[in-house]
């Protein structure tokens, strides 16, 4: 390879580099939007910073241990808006009578877990390629949310459930502890779990994992049932944020969730990477979306900028020796 | 074991796999003759295709690129900017739009190849990465409203939406890509060697194929023929808009593999694309004709194109599926 980025990444060091370019990339970007706006470090912008990492943080959760397989999960807008939906169509709203409280969070998180499992059924079982197979889900998940809400927006009415957003704790808005919390358990659950371990074998090298005795196929179902759960939390988060469900309320989750991941250093093609990885990634992208904002760079160009940052992330990031073949 | 005579066995054959999506068309076809008859005249026709085409146009596109073993997750996002640069630049250029909206698409399928082969990026991030590129620049460039073509603008698309010998000009323009894809697959170097890419890649590469430059081309025409959807979606919606051609990503690449048309690649074409388009297009009107809610179409897209995968997929190409 002769490219500049792979003769870059090569002259750095390559892996050990690598592994700490997230990093550093992180500090020199709030460094210098701080020397532009000094705003960005008051404590008010701090805390809007965590408040909207809180959705996205959560959903790489999921999204991280797909990529660790080297599979990829398109479902995410999809899953999202099914969770929102069902969590603000079964607690108080204004447009049924239901009123389950809390019941209908926990609805909401099993319905995004159920998802998800489907998916992993649906690749596992039919034998087609994760992103074919969430791609189906996406839209099946999508068309279902915007069916059963009639193509409105509903009103979520319950205080507790829209204290997630509202009521604060040290300072910060309990969505944040719920994004915390949900980024300690996915660390458990890569480091100390034997789930965690056989995740990333299979992303490592699937056919040694098969020889040694792991069951791939449950693992990789199990995989998929545990990001559901993550993007069903994250669809809770974004509905009492938001204080509605509406059709749109997955737009560009997703983008922003490959984003953080794949910039954050865990690596497309498997193995490679982590939930660590997965939250300075999202301060990246959550960064540099406030800071985009304090400049007063037009909103519209976020998409564009976190476009450009997938494509250079993966270039440099890419083990790309070992891949001749690239589909 | 009596496997040989499986259902699955059946859908494996080669020759089933080109006739079943056929099938499906005329027995759709058929259903519908019956229950509403006088649907095979002419007139409805004609209409059944006008509203196919710009699905059609998409789908060949993103056809290059699913023979090719890729996938372009993009086509949606260049066909709404083609929509905005042409109703943002009608009143300044005059017709001189409809190309520089076209090339805009040429030049961001060139992009996606480009990110995919050089930097070696699987196509389907590549071209979600293009494709949150592009939704970026459309937003900016339209402030993120849609933009009406107005009175004078009108004049210029008014060809677009014109009938000739009692043909809408899309069927036409639609046909003309068509063909002019069925002979480039079929009869040029390009052609022959974009489906030896897909069928084989380490023996095209081997047997001396230029695969980067292949595949390269194949991006740049899925993104030209998106872009060109996307003039022609503008100018029978009289609009532009960065969200315009959003929902035409899943039919689109439902209508290729539903047409029989392997997503492992090399095998399938745009002949087997416009069949999949019409029963796309058909099982749409079929669903407001039984009285489906509009909004469960997605559902119903999302399932068919599992299906759809499922039976048309190449599994000894790959020895894991990711």
């Amino acid at each position: 390879m002769t490219l500049l980025p792979g003769r870059i990444a090569t002259v750095f060091g390559g892996r050990r580099w690598r592994s700490l370019a997230p990093l550093a990339v992180l500090i020199v970007l709030c460094i210098l939007i701080a020397i532009a706006n000094p705003n960005f470090i008051e404590l008010r912008n701090l805390v809007r910073l965590a408040n909207s990492a809180a959705v996205p943080l959560t959903l790489a959760m999921g999204l991280t241990f797909i990529i660790l397989m080297g599979s990829i999960d398109l479902s995410v807008e999809g899953t999202l808006s099914v969770s929102a939906m069902v969590v603000v169509l079964l607690a108080a709203n204004d447009s049924n009578g239901n009123d389950y409280g809390w019941w209908a969070v926990l609805a909401a998180i099993a319905s995004g877990t159920i998802m998800g499992l489907i998916s992993g059924l649906v690749q596992t079982t039919l034998r087609i390629p994760s992103f074919m197979a969430t791609l189906g889900m996406w839209f099946i998940g999508l068309g279902l949310s915007v069916y059963m809400l009639g193509g409105s927006a509903i009103r979520l009415n319950d205080a507790s459930i829209r204290d997630l957003a509202l009521h604060r704790f040290l300072g910060l808005p309990l969505a944040v502890w719920v994004a915390i919390g949900a980024f300690l358990l996915a660390a458990v659950i890569q480091y100390y779990t034997r789930l965690g371990r056989h995740i990333l074998a299979i992303g490592g090298d699937e056919d040694v994992t098969k020889l040694s005795g792991v069951n791939v196929t449950r693992v990789r179902i199990t995989a998929f049932a545990l990001a559901g759960f993550f993007f069903g939390i994250s669809g809770v988060l974004a509905a009492a944020q938001l204080g509605q469900s509406h059709a749109v309320i997955g737009d560009g989750r997703l983008f922003a969730a490959v984003t953080a991941v794949v910039v954050g250093g865990t690596a497309l093609t498997g193995g490679e990477g982590g939930v660590v990885n997965t939250l300075i990634g999202v301060l990246i992208v959550t960064v540099l979306a406030n800071g985009m904002i304090l400049l007063g760079i037009s909103p519209y160009v976020q998409q564009t900028v976190q476009g450009l940052m997938i494509i250079a992330a993966v270039a440099l990031s890419l083990d790309r020796v070992r891949l001749r073949i690239v589909k | 074991m009596n496997e040989t005579f499986s259902i699955r066995r059946i859908f494996e054959g080669k020759w089933t796999q080109g006739a079943i999506p056929l099938i499906l068309l005329v027995g759709l076809l058929l259903i519908i003759e019956i229950a509403a008859p006088g649907f095979m005249t002419g007139e409805t026709l004609a209409l059944l295709f006008a509203n196919t085409a710009v699905l059609f146009i998409l789908a060949t596109g993103v056809t290059f690129a699913i023979l090719l073993g890729g996938i372009d997750l993009s086509i949606q996002a260049v066909a709404s900017l083609a929509s905005v640069m042409l109703a943002q630049l009608l009143p300044s250029l005059g017709f001189a739009a409809f190309p520089v909206a076209i090339l805009s698409g040429l030049v961001f399928g060139i992009l996606s190849g480009i990110v995919h082969v050089k930097l070696r990026v699987p196509s389907f991030v590549a071209t979600l990465a293009t494709g949150g590129v592009v939704t970026g620049l459309a937003l900016w460039v339209s402030n993120g409203r849609a933009i009406t073509i107005e009175e004078g603008g009108r004049e210029k698309t008014a060809w677009i939406n014109a009938t000739i010998a009692g043909l809408p000009m899309v069927v036409l323009i639609s046909a003309v890509i068509g063909i002019a894809s069925f002979l480039a697959l079929r009869y040029t170097r390009f052609g022959r060697q974009a489906i030896a890419v897909g069928a084989g890649e380490p023996a095209a590469w081997a047997a001396g194929i230029n695969v980067d430059r292949t595949k390269i081309i194949a991006f740049a025409a899925s993104g030209m023929l998106a872009a060109i959807a996307g003039v022609v979606l503008a100018a029978r919606l009289s609009s532009g808009s960065p969200v315009l051609a959003n929902q035409l990503l899943l039919p689109a690449i439902a209508a290729v593999i539903v047409g029989g048309t392997a997503i492992t690649g090399g095998l399938g074409g745009v002949a087997r694309t416009a069949v999949g388009a019409l029963i796309i297009s058909i099982v749409r009107i079929g669903m407001t004709f039984v009285g489906v809610n509009i909004f469960l179409e997605n559902m119903v897209f999302g399932a068919v194109l599992i299906a759809a995968v499922a039976i048309t997929i190449d599994r000894s190409k790959i020895a894991v599926i990711k």
